[in-house]
C-alpha cells in the first residue's frame, strides 16, 4: 500500500515544474503593449469609478485579526462537546483552563483598547 | 476508478508544491501569506487522508486540529507584521523591503 | 492523570501562569506617558528563575521518569531539565537586558514581557518534544512570539523589515517541516519520535518516503538553527530587532532548535540506515557544518556593524555545534555532552556580548557599528571589560567557557576519526578568522578614536544591565576555569538520552 505514495516526489516536481513553466510562458509569450485603456482595471465592462484602492480604516484589520484568533479556537470546543460525557470531570477541568486562558487574553485585548471603535 | 490514499497524497503534494512555488515566485506579501496557508492546508489534507487509511489511532486528525489553530495564530501575527510594513513603506510588495543588506 | 503528575510539568506551568499574570498586571497598570514598566522586568525574571528552580528541583529529586501521558508528548528526562535551565537562564539574561534597554531608549511597553515568557515556554516545549505534534506546537509558539518581538520597535522600518523576512522564511520553513512530519507519519503510521524510530529500525517503514520526510524535516530545522544555506533571514532579523531581542534569539531560540534536532535524530533516526556515516544524515550534516562554519566566519569578518557581525558569528557557532552532530552516531554520549555544554557556554557568552553592546549605547545613540565603539575602552575601561571577556569567550580563548565548548566539540570529531578529522581541522581554521573579527572589537575600543563629527558613545546606566553582565561574566569565567561540574551535569543528562 505504501508504494502508493511514491508518486509524491514526482508530483511535487511536476507541480513545481508546471507552475514554473506557466509563469515563464506567461512572461515570455504574453504580448506586452499596454495602452492607457488596457491598463484600466476591468470592472465588468463599465468605466471604473472611484479611487484605485479604497482605504479601509486600520481598525478593520485589528478586528479581523482578533476575530481570526478567537474564532478558530472554537475548533477545540467541538470535539470536547461531542465527547462531553466520556471525558467527564477531567475534560471539564481541562476545557475550563483552556477557556480561562482565552478569557484572560480577551480581558487583555479589552483593557488595551483593541475593542474600542472610537478612540 | 476507486479513490485511494495515493490520490489524496498526490493532491496534497500538488497543493503543497503550488503553495511553495507561489511563495517563491510571487512578490505580493498577501499572496505569499496565502501560499503559506495553502501549504499548511495541504499538510492537513495529507494527515487526515493518512489517518483515514491507517486508523490505528487519531494522531493525524488531532494533528490537523492543532495545525488549523496554529495557522490562524500565525496568520494573525503575519497580517499584523504586513500592516506595520505597509504603514512604514506604503507598499505590500516584498521587493520594497530592502533596507537590510550585507 | 493525577495532580502529582502535574509536578513534571511544573516549570512549564510556571511560565504560562507567570506570563498570563504579567499580561493582567500590564493591562490593569495605570496608563500614561510616565507609566513605568521596568518593574515588569523584575517580575518576569522572577518567573523565569522560579521555572529554572523547579527544573533543578526535579533534577535533584531524581524524578525524571514521568507518566506516559506526559512523556509521549513532552520529555521529562534530564536532557529536558538541562535545556529548561539553559533556556530559562538565557531568557532571564535577555529580560534583564531589556529592563535597562527599553527604559533607556524610551520603548517601555508592557507586552514585551509576556511575549518573551510565552516564547520561552514555546522554546521549552520544543526542546522537550517527543512527538511531531509538540514539535510543531512548540516551534510555532516560540516563533510567533519572536516574530512579534522582532517587530517590537514599531516606528523603525528596519525592525518591521527584519520581522517580515523572519516571519515569511520562518513560516515557509515550518510548513516544509510539517510536510516532512506528515510524510513520516505516512511512512511509519506514527507521529511520536519513539514510534517513528521503532518503525524505521524494524524496516516496516517505506524507505523512500522516510528519506523524503526526513530531508524535509531537516530542511525545516536547518532554517531554525540558521545553518548555511538556510541562514539568509538571520542577519536581517538579528539586525532589525532591538538588541535584547537579538540576544534572546541567539540564546534561547537557537538552543531550543538544537535541542529538538538532537532529540529527533537520537530518538527517531539512530538506525544504521538513516544514520549511516557515508550516506545518511551525518553526511548531510558534515556538509552543512563545513559550509556554515566557513560562510558564517567569512561573512562576519567583512561586516561594519557589530550587531550584524554577531549575527554571522551566531551562524558560525551553529556550524561548530553541527560538527558534534556529525559525530553523534559513533560517539553517542560524548557528542551529546559536547552539544549540551556548547549551548550552555554559548548562552552565557552571547548574553555577555550583547549585554556589553547594550551598555555602550545610551538614549538616541545606540551602539551598532564598530565606529560607535571607537575609544570607549580608553574613556571608560570598566565598560569595555565585559565586552573583551565576551569576545574572548566567543573566540574560544582560554580560560573562558567558549574555549572548553569548542575544545569538546572538536575533540569529539577527532575521536570519531575517519572522515571527520577534516571537519575539526576546518573548524579550528575558521575559528582563526573568528579571532580577527572578535579582536577587531577590542582594537576599536582601545586603539581608535572617534572620527571628526561623529557622536561619541556614552554608556548608559542601568542596574538591570549591570546585573546581567556580572552574572554572565561569572558563568563565562566559572565554566572556563572549572568546567568539570558543568560537564558532569551535561554527561549525566546525555547518558539518559542515548
Amino acid at each position: 500500500m505504501l508504494s502508493l505514495y511514491l508518486p509524491i516526489l514526482v508530483i511535487l516536481l511536476a507541480a513545481a515544474g508546471l507552475a514554473t513553466i506557466i509563469f515563464t510562458l506567461g512572461v515570455v509569450l504574453g504580448p506586452k503593449n499596454p495602452t492607457a485603456e488596457k491598463a484600466l482595471p476591468y470592472e465588468s465592462g463599465s468605466p471604473s469609478t472611484g479611487a484605485r484602492n479604497v482605504r479601509l480604516s486600520i481598525k478593520f484589520y485589528l478586528t479581523a485579526i482578533l476575530f481570526v484568533i478567537f474564532d478558530i479556537e472554537a475548533v477545540f470546543l467541538y470535539p470536547w462537546a461531542a465527547l462531553f460525557r466520556r471525558l467527564g470531570w477531567m475534560g471539564l477541568v481541562e476545557m475550563t483552563l483552556f477557556l480561562t486562558v482565552l478569557v484572560i487574553t480577551l480581558v487583555y485585548a479589552w483593557k488595551k483598547g483593541a475593542l474600542e471603535w472610537e478612540k | 476508478m476507486e479513490l485511494g490514499l495515493g490520490h489524496f497524497i498526490g493532491l496534497a503534494s500538488l497543493l503543497f508544491g503550488i503553495g511553495a512555488v507561489g511563495f517563491l515566485v510571487r512578490r505580493n506579501l498577501l499572496i505569499q501569506l496565502m501560499s503559506i496557508e495553502l501549504m499548511l492546508n495541504a499538510v492537513n489534507l495529507t494527515l487526515i487522508a493518512i489517518n483515514r487509511w491507517m486508523p490505528g489511532n487519531h494522531a493525524g486528525q488531532v494533528f490537523a486540529f492543532f495545525n488549523i489553530a496554529i495557522a490562524a495564530a500565525g496568520a494573525a501575527v503575519g497580517l499584523a507584521i504586513v500592516i506595520s510594513v505597509f504603514r512604514l513603506k506604503k507598499s505590500v510588495q516584498s521587493d520594497s523591503v530592502d533596507l537590510l543588506k550585507h | 492523570m493525577t495532580a502529582a503528575d502535574m509536578l513534571y510539568l511544573a516549570p512549564l506551568l510556571c511560565l504560562v501562569a507567570g506570563g498570563l499574570a504579567i499580561m493582567l498586571v500590564d493591562a490593569f497598570a495605570p496608563k500614561g506617558p510616565n507609566a513605568q514598566r521596568a518593574e515588569l522586568a523584575t517580575l518576569t525574571t522572577v518567573v523565569l528563575v522560579a521555572a529554572a528552580g523547579l527544573s533543578v528541583a526535579l533534577w535533584m529529586k531524581g524524578s525524571t521518569r514521568g507518566p506516559e501521558w506526559i512523556t509521549s508528548y513532552l520529555a521529562t528526562d534530564r536532557v529536558a531539565l538541562f535545556f529548561d535551565v539553559v533556556i530559562c537562564g538565557g531568557t532571564a539574561f535577555a529580560v534583564l537586558l531589556a529592563g535597562g534597554y527599553l527604559r533607556e531608549h524610551e520603548m517601555e511597553r508592557g507586552e514585551f514581557y509576556p511575549l518573551v515568557l510565552f516564547s520561552a515556554f514555546g522554546a521549552i516545549v520544543l526542546a522537550r518534544s517527543t512527538d511531531m505534534l509538540t514539535v510543531f506546537i512548540g516551534l510555532e509558539t516560540m516563533s510567533l512570539g519572536v516574530y512579534s518581538l522582532v517587530a517590537f520597535r514599531r516606528t523603525s522600518p528596519r525592525s518591521a523589515e527584519g520581522a517580515l523576512k523572519y516571519f515569511l522564511l520562518g513560516s515557509f520553513a515550518a510548513a516544509i517541516l510539517l510536510f516532512g512530519a506528515a510524510l513520516l507519519y505516512g511512512a511509519t503510521g506514527h507521529t511520536d519520535l519513539a514510534g517513528i524510530g521503532a518503525a524505521v529500525k524494524s524496516g516496516h517503514a517505506d524507505t523512500r518516503l522516510t528519506v523524503i520526510g526526513l530531508l524535509l524535516l531537516l530542511v525545516g530545522l536547518a532554517f531554525k538553527v540558521s545553518a548555511v544555506p538556510f541562514h539568509q533571514w538571520t542577519p536581517d532579523a538579528y539586525e532589525g530587532a532591538i538588541t535584547p531581542v537579538t540576544a534572546f534569539m541567539s540564546v534561547a531560540v537557537k538552543t531550543a532548535a538544537f535541542a529538538v534536532l538532537l532529540r529527533v535524530l537520537v530518538v527517531a533516526f539512530s538506525d544504521p540506515l538513516t544514520a549511516s556515516v557515508s550516506t545518511g544524515w551525518p553526511a548531510v550534516f558534515a556538509a552543512l557544518a563545513a559550509l556554515t562554519m566557513v560562510v558564517g566566519n567569512l561573512a562576519a569578518a567583512v561586516q561594519t556593524s557589530v550587531k550584524r557581525m554577531l549575527a554571522y558569528s551566531s551562524i558560525a557557532h551553529a556550524g561548530y555545534i553541527l560538527v558534534a552532530f556529525v559525530a553523534l552516531p559513533s560517539q553517542g554520549e560524548s557528542a551529546v555532552t559536547a552539544v549540551l555544554f556548547y549551548l550552555a557556554a554559548y548562552t552565557v557568552s552571547n548574553a555577555l556580548a550583547f549585554g556589553s553592546l547594550i551598555l555602550i549605547g545610551s538614549r538616541g545613540r545606540e551602539a551598532v557599528s564598530y565606529d560607535d565603539l571607537a575609544g570607549i575602552g580608553r574613556r571608560n575601561p570598566l565598560v569595555a571589560l565585559p565586552f573583551i571577556l565576551g569576545m574572548l569567550s566567543l573566540m574560544g580563548f582560554p580560560p573562558t567557557a567558549g574555549f572548553f565548548a569548542k575544545y569538546y566539540v572538536f575533540s569529539v570529531a577527532v575521536q570519531a576519526g575517519g572522515g571527520m578529522v577534516w571537519l575539526a581541522v576546518l573548524g579550528v581554521l575558521s575559528s582563526v578568522i573568528g579571532a580577527y573579527y572578535y579582536l577587531r572589537v577590542v582594537v576599536f575600543m582601545f586603539m581608535k578614536e572617534p572620527k571628526e563629527g561623529q557622536t561619541i558613545a556614552v554608556p548608559m546606566k542601568s542596574g538591570y544591565v549591570v546585573i546581567a553582565l556580572i552574572l554572565s561574566a561569572y558563568f563565562v569565567l566559572r565554566m572556563g576555569l572549572a568546567p568539570g561540574a558543568y560537564l558532569e551535569w551535561a554527561l549525566e543528562a546525555a547518558k539518559r538520552l542515548v
